[in-house]
């Protein structure tokens, strides 16, 4: 059982964004996984603008060097996009983990980006890719990297007036590219870590690392530093365990000493050796 | 023959169909809505209960207290310790203390949010170990609700002949039933005025007797009828929502139905025992098991519910299947202020076996024996003296299930980094402990000629209703459009105990046989199985004499010395031995469970693919046990917190039945119900420890938990 | 109130919901199709499970306002006691159903498999059922059910 409210239903992100502007504690509605859920936990809205059916965000189209996402398009779309899968490959194998299959028919990845939890799954992949955010309102948009998007845990730069219309994802070709999860159990789990990666190598020579992890973090985290050193650098054992030390450094430098660490930080380790490595 | 056969369930059809009526499917005319206003502290006196907000509520109908209740504010599966609506004190967080009519689920649920309480808090006893040391009594017998020992031969004895002996301590978590349907039920009164219950439960004759009390009527004037059911697992022996039912439709004379939520049945329904078990085996070099010392400590929550059969079944099956000859067990639960444990599929001995098979299979690595072997040795046979010294006399097929399993076990190979093996025995008392349990049945002829077999045996998706019908239909001789089932009603059945204990096959099986052979005697007599038409029989015998024949099952038991618990509590036991392979990636800490050869003595599988079906859930919970369930008092909520394994996490299952024929059961059935799932979690724990070398002593060992384990043995 | 127009179990219907009346409550009050059950309310366990477009939803997070102009099935679409689908008697003769709770959900995701793929691998039937939980069966006999299942056409 829901709480009351009023609803509105937007055909196009013009009248969502002018729903929004114009209706007093009112919150968009794309898949309802997360807000349903919390609603019925006792948070309360006014308005309920359901922007699930616009067809302006539901799209994933090549735009030049980048890919163009409509918040609105579920994790089941992304997971079997093929342009997603061949240019983007860790966003659609994250996305194709995401909850349950009737989760990912209903969430969206602009719900996931926007609910902004620590442990949402489009966050890795997305940072890999360096992501852009469009955002927009009444008043115009503006675009954000993902990086500066998220804020904290839960916490956006989205006003209560604004909306994620489009998240534009950078190509990545000739890239070994992958995702992991580890969760409690073998699907249908919140990931209590999650690594992406996309790795340029020539022979033995890291060319390009780009490396991201979830669920570790206030907010989102891409190993700069471990990816600063890999740079054109052989792929030796020494090499990749100065990368993984550099990582796990700047894990606890954004987080602090968590309890949780004692088991994930050995976990970031022994994945990213094996990723690395090329051994998964 | 039916007994047997893969026989198609009788309740498969409207179960597919989605018409089968589940209690919250009901619907009467002006029907209400009901439900229960809970504590939030866990220990506390109640002061002052404001509900005047919530009655001034538009669709409020009434809100009950314990002053409301014409009879006894008490009730108990075994001790009456329990109040329905607490009247002053309160024990746990969830304990209700009104009951809120309203037109419909939503006024309801608002009302009772609306509610104030005032609260003396008082510090509230949150482990055993406080419990046993508090000044503070929670009841008036004190902190302990119960401690059952057994004692066999000399202990010192046994460890003096011992060449090696291990010593551990275990401990288990808090389970959740977990069943997809919570619990729900209607009330109205009837047109005799009486009050009805159709309720998800598991026993319908019990629960008749507890509204009765809680009214201070005769038990005739109530009536319950079990409603399509969505699981139990002993999560609905107890009384759930009949109590609050009763009151509401005892006050207002109005049908009214009430459910819970699934956040209410994670908060106030019984758990599984969270078990602290410590171990202490002797053998010899040979493998010969000397002696079992055993030290069970339980916390049994606020109220008693199952808290004594509990304590003691852990003391009588706490050697595990293996005979014994010095044995010295002791088990106590403790009441605190944490929510009731009860009744949960193997009462204690899925806990038990987690320590007992890790201990064995312990010895064996000391020794440098084979795990397989060492229980071959050590396994109770015919003729073997159990713990509380009874003579197996008949069905006690473990040695069989270890060689079913036994050219899997010789062929194992580890195929990749992390591959593990592991076995699980176990042996399981069938039916209720050193008690009568009995079960009586009814098998009627009908004018239209058909037979109808009157049980009030609920059925809670293990099969009951078809296997009874089996064993009917066998012992008539008959086809299945003969007969008909009446079943789980009062009012037209009799006591046929609960769907618990892994007993309904066996006893209420037997008792099924007892009436229908009377029946099958009347039949021969008037010619049936010469030709004649049933319902000319019918016509012919009506008036003359009863149509009615009872049969009657009561297994043959004795009851257990109270210093040394020795006897023979129970007619027959189920016997099984799992081999689990699991591969543990080291990277992660994830335990895959990749194939389980599951082998189990029924006695006679009446229908083999509803044991088989038995057996596969049965792993899937000792895989949650094991792996991924837990919950915490205060912490879990809901699935979200609460793991159960998906698809996704189940393994190849191979089951492979033996049937040592029991002679007192139908013919020759017993129990599986709880041994499917009772060696499960003990044959992962004993696979991960031959994959990575860990060895695990807490449940669950979920992924972090056996990720800081392998962190700590690479310190090493 | 909203009216909203949509097609139910292959017959276009129509009805008035609240802004923030559930799918599941919708199907169960006002259509009497008590086979989508609530056994958790925050898409936890799948017993909602609908079909939405032929891809399974849950119910209890689903909005009534959303299935305007579009297809919507519970397991009453695939047959009743009177004639049951082949893919419900591949249920029954496998013993993919005890206590019953879990099983219509079961069958849409089943459905929906067989729709999109007609002879799915063991893990792909797996994967399909992933959002349905069942404490009963232990989830084999309903994947032998699946496999052994003809093809829908």
């Amino acid at each position: 059982m829901l709480p009351r409210f009023s609803s509105r239903k937007a055909k196009t992100k013009r009248e969502a964004v002018t729903y929004l502007a114009e209706l007093e504690q009112s919150v968009l509605l794309a898949g309802g996984t997360d807000l349903l859920v919390r609603m019925k936990r006792g948070e309360g809205h006014r308005y309920l603008i359901d922007i699930s059916s616009i067809p302006e965000l539901h799209l994933a189209v090549a735009e030049g060097s980048r890919i163009l996402i409509g918040a609105a398009t579920t994790h089941s779309q992304i997971g079997i996009d093929p342009l997603i899968r061949n240019s983007a490959r860790s966003l659609a194998e994250a996305a194709a983990g995401i909850g349950s299959p009737q989760v990912r028919n209903m969430g969206t990845i602009g719900g996931n980006l926007a609910n902004a939890s620590p442990c949402a799954e489009s966050i890795p992949p997305l940072l890999v890719h360096d992501a852009r955010l469009t955002i927009e309102s009444s008043r115009g948009e503006r675009v954000e990297e993902l990086e500066q998007f998220i804020t904290g845990p839960y916490r956006t730069t989205l006003t209560g007036k604004e909306m994620l219309s489009t998240i534009r994802a950078a190509r990545l070709e000739g890239y070994r590219e992958g995702y992991r999860r580890v969760a409690k159990r073998a699907a249908w789990a919140v990931s209590r870590l999650g690594i992406a990666w996309a790795i340029k190598e020539a022979e033995d020579r890291f060319l390009d690392v780009r490396l991201a992890i979830g669920s570790c973090t206030p907010g989102p985290f891409r190993a700069r530093n471990a990816e600063a050193l890999l740079k054109g650098r052989r792929r030796e054992r020494e090499v990749v365990e100065e990368a993984v030390k550099l990582c796990l450094d700047g894990i606890r430098h954004m987080s602090g000493e968590r309890p949780s660490f004692i088991y994930k930080l050995p976990v970031i380790r022994d994945l990213l050796r094996a990723i690395l490595n090329n051994r998964l | 023959m039916f007994v047997g056969r893969d026989l198609e369930r009788v309740d498969a059809a409207a179960k597919v169909a989605g018409r089968a009526a589940f209690a919250y499917d009901l619907k009467k005319e002006e029907m209400l809505f009901a439900c229960v206003f809970r504590s939030d502290r866990p220990h506390a006196r109640i002061r002052q209960i404001d509900t005047r907000e919530a009655l001034s509520l538009p669709g409020l109908a009434r809100i009950l207290s314990a002053k409301d209740i014409p009879g006894k504010n008490l009730f108990g599966a075994i001790r009456k310790d329990q109040p329905f609506l607490a009247d002053g004190a309160i024990r746990f967080r969830g304990e209700p203390l009104l009951v809120v009519v309203a037109k419909n689920e939503e006024v309801a649920r608002r009302a009772c949010a609306l509610i104030r309480v005032d609260y003396d808090e008082i510090a509230p006893i949150l482990s055993p170990a406080d419990a046993e040391s508090s000044p503070l009594h929670l009841h008036k017998n004190g902190n302990l609700l119960s401690n059952r020992v057994v004692r066999k031969g000399d202990i010192d004895k046994g460890f003096g002949e011992a060449d090696v002996i291990v010593e551990h301590t275990y401990s288990t978590q808090w389970i959740d039933h977990a069943f997809l349907e919570t619990e729900a039920g209607i009330g109205y009164p009837d047109e005799q005025g009486r009050v009805v219950i159709e309720s998800s439960t598991q026993n319908v004759h019990y629960k008749r007797a507890e509204v009765a009390r809680l009214l201070g009527i005769p038990e005739e004037r109530v009536r319950v009828i079990q409603a399509t059911t969505g699981g139990g697992f002993g999560g609905k022996l107890d009384v759930t929502v009949e109590g609050f039912l009763a009151l509401a439709v005892h006050h207002l004379q109005r049908p009214v139905l009430m459910r819970y939520t699934r956040e209410e049945s994670f908060l106030a329904n019984t758990k599984r025992h969270p078990l602290h078990i410590e171990y202490k085996t002797g053998a010899r070099k040979d493998g010969t098991l000397t002696a079992v010392k055993v030290k069970v400590i339980g916390d049994t929550g606020a109220y008693a519910s199952y808290g004594e059969t509990v304590c003691l079944r852990a003391a009588v099956h706490a050697t595990g299947p293996y005979e014994v000859p010095h044995v010295h067990a002791d088990s106590r639960m403790f009441y605190t202020n944490n929510l009731p444990s009860g009744a949960m599929r193997g009462f204690g001995i899925p806990q038990l076996a987690f320590a007992h098979e890790s201990q064995i299979d312990e010895i064996a690595s000391l020794l440098s024996l084979d795990p397989l072997e060492i229980r071959m040795k050590n396994c109770l046979k015919k003729g073997s003296l159990t713990a509380t010294s009874q003579v197996l006399s008949a069905s006690a097929g473990l040695l069989e299930t270890l060689k079913k399993v036994e050219p899997f076990w010789r062929q194992r190979r580890k195929k990749e980094e992390g591959s593990g093996f592991g076995l699980g025995c176990m042996y399981y008392g069938i039916g209720n402990t050193a008690v009568p349990n009995p079960a009586r049945a009814q098998v009627e002829l009908a004018e239209d000629g058909r037979i109808i077999l009157h049980t009030g045996v609920c059925e809670i998706g293990q099969g009951s209703d078809t296997v009874l019908l089996q064993i009917l239909l066998d012992a008539l001789g008959m086809q299945p459009p003969n007969v008909i089932l009446d079943r789980g009603d009062t009012d037209t059945s009799q006591d046929a105990g609960s769907t618990s204990a892994s007993r309904q096959t066996y006893i209420s099986g037997r008792a099924v046989y007892e009436a229908a052979g009377k029946m099958r005697e009347f039949l021969e007599r008037r010619g049936y199985y010469q030709g004649k038409d049933l319902r000319e029989i019918y016509r012919e015998a009506e008036g003359q004499q009863p149509l009615r024949f009872d049969g009657f099952f009561d297994p043959p038991t004795t009851g257990l010395d109270r210093e040394t618990g020795q006897g023979a509590p129970y007619a027959t036991y189920g016997f099984a031995t799992h081999m689990t392979e699991v591969r543990v990636e080291e990277a992660t800490g994830a335990c895959r469970v990749k194939r389980v050869h599951a082998s189990h003595d029924v006695g006679k599988g009446i229908n083999p693919i509803l044991i088989k079906g038995q057996v596969q859930g049965g792993i899937s919970m000792g895989i949650g046990f094991a792996l991924l369930e837990e919950f915490i008092p205060g912490e879990t909520t809901s699935f979200d917190g609460y793991y159960l394994p998906t698809s996704m996490d189940m393994p190849d299952i191979e089951v492979l039945l033996v049937e040592d024929p029991e002679p007192t059961g139908p013919y020759g059935a017993k129990g599986v119900g709880e041994p499917a799932l009772i060696p499960q979690a003990a044959s992962i724990v004993n696979a991960i420890r031959d994959a990575v070398n860990v060895k695990v002593y807490e449940l669950p060992c979920d992924v972090e938990r056996l990720k800081i384990l392998l962190e700590r043995k690479e310190k090493r | 109130m909203n009216p909203i127009a949509f097609t139910l179990n292959g017959k276009v219907v129509t009805s008035e919901v609240e802004d923030h009346e559930l799918l599941l409550d919708t199907l169960r009050e006002r259509f009497g199709l008590k086979s989508v059950k609530e056994a958790c309310s925050i898409g936890e366990c799948g017993a909602c499970t609908v079909l939405i477009d032929d891809e399974p939803h849950y119910a209890c997070l689903t909005l009534a306002t959303k299935v305007e102009g579009h297809d919507v099935k519970t397991v009453e679409y695939l047959g009743d006691k009177g004639k049951l689908h082949p893919l419900q008697e591949s249920f029954i003769r496998h013993g993919a159903v005890q206590c019953g709770y879990c099983t219509p959900g079961m069958l849409l995701v089943a459905y929906n498999l067989l729709l999109k793929n007609r002879q799915p691998t063991e893990e792909q039937i797996r994967e399909a059922l992933s959002g349905n939980l069942c404490r009963c069966t232990g989830y084999i006999q309903i994947v032998e059910a699946i496999q052994d299942a003809p093809p829908l056409f």
